[in-house]
């Protein structure tokens, strides 16, 4: 392993906190790839096993007895058949939230992959070219950030019809802009650091300036920024699923939770169990990225 | 300072420009045009489109080239004409006028709320840093940060309403603005809403204080004797609140469109963001417009006095 990520990685690992966060997201990394071929279909409707609880709780039914016309109440039991317990449409819980896993992780990666990409390379470009150039690129960027953003992506995601590619590039293109100036005032400030100067007094080659010196340093804050980013944009994607948004053909975190919110006086575990999912996997990059934070901080 | 305040006016007018112009043409290319709701009744009602079609495009000026329609648009804002809301049948700015205060209160309580506790959290977590109390402020602060709004806001639901009956599981409209029963059926709301900043102003106000409870000044104040009171209300306090004040500020937009929004959804609180996600999916987009610009208009706003409050904040800070 390289040295520098060595030395990088021990500290990152001093914090508990940054190391449980690591070991939590790639478990459900390994989940969200390989379990949906142990789980069944997270589609799957079957009415018969409609409204069970998870394992170890039990709720109680009022069912209406056709020969005799009365009601009587049947105490429901969870099953390990399904240990998560299913919907009112009988559809397995476990299945739905470890697809929903998959959901989340790949629009998180991929839409903040895609602002990275973006707010870099305008970053840079204004720092480089100035002038001009600059000052147009940051306006447009000042433009972006007091854009509402959940707004724009709930007006577009209703527009053009809510697909995840659709949702994934929405985010992309208007999440860029905190990653464009941090990365901006970074090469900027780089540029007249006394170590620079000095590589460039000694006769450093601009190769070795640019990939030992300048690239390392601004490597630090993009991956920081993309670890505390992945979170939100999780939850924008839930938050959009939330409210009847999402794209209809995966089952999402957020889709799960809207569907539980209707029903919480009678099978409460459906709002409940992608909720928490949802907040340990924030909690875990917030950790994680604090975690990295201090390591890249040479004062700490 | 006239001239830098001009001058960030400006600049303000400039960016608002820019964020309803992104929105009027987002708006317009959109594969669904305004005419088209009015047709749907229309063909319900058996009359005759192709001609009725013409009409209504004309009076809404809809036949005419984009560019005209965008001047058009700025033209009448610009003499305070915020259009017509088709889905309710009304000016654009009753409408607003209407729905506002449910916004306004809920987004009031819940900023006081978050202010207040994050500085008293912060400030007593950072006082006594490595403390037990410190460790469980740091432990939950973590938590709020992380924990999704709309989900906390569920889960209140399902606890205090569902469970335990102590609140309504919806926000009850008649009751009068400022009233205590009205208070408390935003408990709930302003809890939802407020937790994450809170959180969030717990941390970055501990880390302020920390920073200068090391400073010189803190400890030729504490050589002279002074009470630890005075210290830390006084000396350190004032000095942690600048960099605060600028996270509050930056945080406020976020409350205002994103937690706003779905706080307003999930507790049926007729604000602005329930009108606007309306207006959304009746394609009614004179609304669509206000709101945003609306939005805008106050965070930018907020955005000014933050760095006007500045100058007298912190004497260091000179404007030329």
């Amino acid at each position: 392993m390289n040295r520098l990520v060595k030395y990088y990685w021990k500290r990152t690992m001093r914090s508990r906190l940054a190391a449980f966060g690591l070991v939590y997201i790639i478990i459900l990394v390994i989940v969200a790839i390989f379990g949906p071929f142990f789980t069944g279909d997270p589609n799957a409707v079957n009415f018969a096993e409609k409204n069970l609880p998870p394992v170890g709780f039990s709720i109680e039914h009022s069912v209406y007895d056709i020969k005799s016309g009365e009601f009587t109440t049947v105490v429901v039991k969870g099953s390990l058949k399904h240990p998560l317990g299913t919907d009112d449409k009988g559809r397995d819980l476990l299945a739905m939230l470890v697809s929903g896993a998959r959901v989340s992780l790949y629009v998180g990666i991929l839409a903040t992959g895609l602002a990275l990409i973006i707010g870099s390379v305008i970053g840079v470009t204004s720092a480089y070219f100035g002038g001009v150039v600059d000052n147009a690129l940051m306006r447009f960027t000042d433009i972006m950030m007091t854009f509402p953003f959940f707004l724009l992506l709930v007006l577009i995601v209703f527009i053009f019809g809510p697909s995840l590619n659709l949702i994934i590039v929405v985010i992309g293109l208007t999440g860029w802009t905190g990653t464009a100036r941090m990365v901006r005032s970074e090469a900027l400030s780089l540029r007249t650091r006394e170590f620079i100067q000095a590589l460039i007094v000694l006769g450093s080659s601009n190769k070795r300036i640019i990939f030992r010196h300048l690239i390392p340093n601004v490597l630090s804050i993009i991956i920081v920024t993309a670890t505390i980013s992945i979170p939100g944009v999780i939850l924008a994607e839930a938050a959009l699923s939330f409210i009847g948004l999402g794209d209809p053909s995966v089952a999402s975190w957020g889709r799960i939770l809207n569907a539980g919110q209707d029903s919480l006086d009678t099978t409460w575990w459906v709002a409940v169990e992608p909720g928490i999912l949802l907040f340990l996997t924030v909690l875990a990059f917030n950790f994680l990225g604090d975690g990295l934070r201090d390591a890249f901080d040479p004062t700490k | 300072m006239r001239e830098y305040i001009l001058r960030r006016v400006i600049y303000a007018i400039f960016i608002a420009w820019g964020v309803f112009t992104l929105t009027f043409f987002l708006l317009r290319i959109g594969p669904s045009s305004p005419a088209d709701k009015y047709l749907a009744t229309l063909v319900a009602k058996g009359e005759n489109v192709e001609e009725l079609i013409a009409a209504v495009e004309a009076r809404q000026g809809l036949d005419k080239p984009l560019y005209i329609q965008y001047l058009d648009y700025i033209n009448s804002l610009l003499h305070g004409d915020w259009g017509w809301s088709f889905s309710t049948s009304m000016p654009v700015m009753e409408l607003i006028k209407i729905h506002w205060k449910y916004s306004f209160q809920l987004i009031l309580l819940s900023m006081l709320f978050a202010v207040f506790l994050g500085i008293l959290i912060g400030v007593y977590s950072a006082v006594k840093q490595y403390t037990k109390a410190d460790y469980i402020a740091t432990f939950f602060s973590f938590i709020g940060i992380s924990i999704p709004n709309f989900w906390l806001g569920i889960m209140l639901i399902l606890v205090f309403s569902v469970k335990l009956g102590v609140f309504k599981t919806y926000y009850d409209t008649s009751l009068p603005m400022f009233s205590l029963a009205n208070l408390k059926a935003l408990v709930l709301p302003v809890i939802t809403l407020g937790t994450g900043s809170m959180a969030a102003y717990t941390r970055y106000v501990r880390a302020s204080t920390l920073e200068n409870l090391r400073k010189d000044f803190v400890r030729t104040a504490r050589a002279k004797g002074l009470p630890d009171r005075v210290v830390i209300g006084k000396h350190v306090l004032r000095n942690a609140m600048l960099p605060v004040v600028t996270i509050i500020m930056f945080d406020l937009s976020g409350v205002v469109f994103g937690g706003a929004y779905l706080t307003e959804i999930i507790f049926g609180i007729p604000g602005l963001g329930q009108i606007s996600f309306n207006a959304i999916f009746a394609d009614d987009y004179g609304v669509v417009v206000a709101v945003t610009l609306i939005g805008a208009l106050v965070t930018l706003f907020f955005n000014l006095i933050t760095d006007i409050a500045y100058t007298y904040l912190d004497p260091r800070i000179r404007y030329e």
